[in-house]
């Protein structure tokens, strides 16, 4: 898994690939962290390249959902396709993650 | 033995067997393992359908979800034994069973999640039943989990999709 954060304009973007599930989310949890405590009034979740979530993975981007949410910002992700896609429907997260 | 991988196939089906360490650094080498057998599944259907590739995501994901409740919760605190995957490939299904020898936890047992809460743990089990037609567990040692999924009619993920089977033992 690989992720990278991006800001300008009060807006930051983290990119992650590959695979965000219970042996990777570990590494990712810091920047997430960093990224609400920044709190940016926009989080854009960029996970065309995403290959695989599992519920840790899941986990980890609702917490950070319910953080930017919690200062009154918004959070949302792009790109959303395949198996994570399927997580997403499934867990009724589309609805709420996907504009 | 652990680490070992064998391939048989018999009346028409392809039996692929994985064993691992039960740890959670082996997901991936049990995932790929069976999204390259989803792939075996009526081949020339892959290619133009995309139910075929909901098929293959939807099995790993569920795979997926059992082995991380295996590998974390089934051992531990304890020193981990092995997970063996059996998969079993038909014309248009898929059977995966996987035994371990950890603490025993029947996935009928687990609440259902209330996802308009956006809950952030406790989805595993919800995922698992719901992208399979069938489970089946069988408490051990060792525990047999057994999961079955059948291509041919559209399956839409369901919380409902926990029509028992028989019992599967590796």
């Amino acid at each position: 898994m690989l992720f990278s954060t991006s800001a300008a304009n009060d807006v930051t973007v983290l990119r992650i690939e590959g695979e965000l599930d219970a042996v990777s989310v570990t590494d990712i949890r810091a920047s997430l962290n960093t990224i609400a405590e920044g709190k940016p009034a926009r989080v854009e979740v960029d996970l065309s390249a995403l290959r695989l979530i599992d519920s840790s993975g899941v986990g980890a981007i609702v917490s950070l959902f319910k953080a930017v949410r919690a200062y009154g910002g918004s959070l949302t992700t792009t790109g959303v396709r395949g198996q994570p896609l399927a997580i997403f429907r499934l867990l009724r997260l589309d609805r709420v993650l996907i504009p | 033995m652990p680490g070992t991988i064998s391939f048989t196939r018999m009346q028409g089906c392809i039996i692929v067997r994985l064993e691992v360490p039960g740890v959670i650094q082996y997901r991936d080498i049990m995932l790929r393992t069976l999204s390259a057998t989803c792939k075996l599944i009526a081949p020339g259907a892959r290619a133009r359908s995309s139910r075929a590739s909901l098929f293959s995501a939807h099995l790993v994901s569920a795979v997926g979800e059992a082995y991380n409740n295996i590998a974390l919760h089934g051992y531990a605190g304890r020193e981990p034994g092995t997970i063996r995957m059996e998969i079993e490939q038909g014309s248009d299904w898929i059977r995966v069973v996987l035994a371990d020898t950890g603490a025993s936890f029947d996935p009928a047992g687990a609440r259902l999640p209330d996802l308009d809460a956006l809950p952030e743990s406790g989805l595993g089990v919800f995922i698992m039943r719901s992208f399979v037609d069938e489970v089946t567990y069988v408490p051990g040692p060792p525990n047999v989990l057994t999961l079955f999924k059948r291509l041919d009619e559209p399956h839409e993920a369901s919380p409902n999709s926990r029509r028992r089977g028989p019992a599967q033992r590796v």
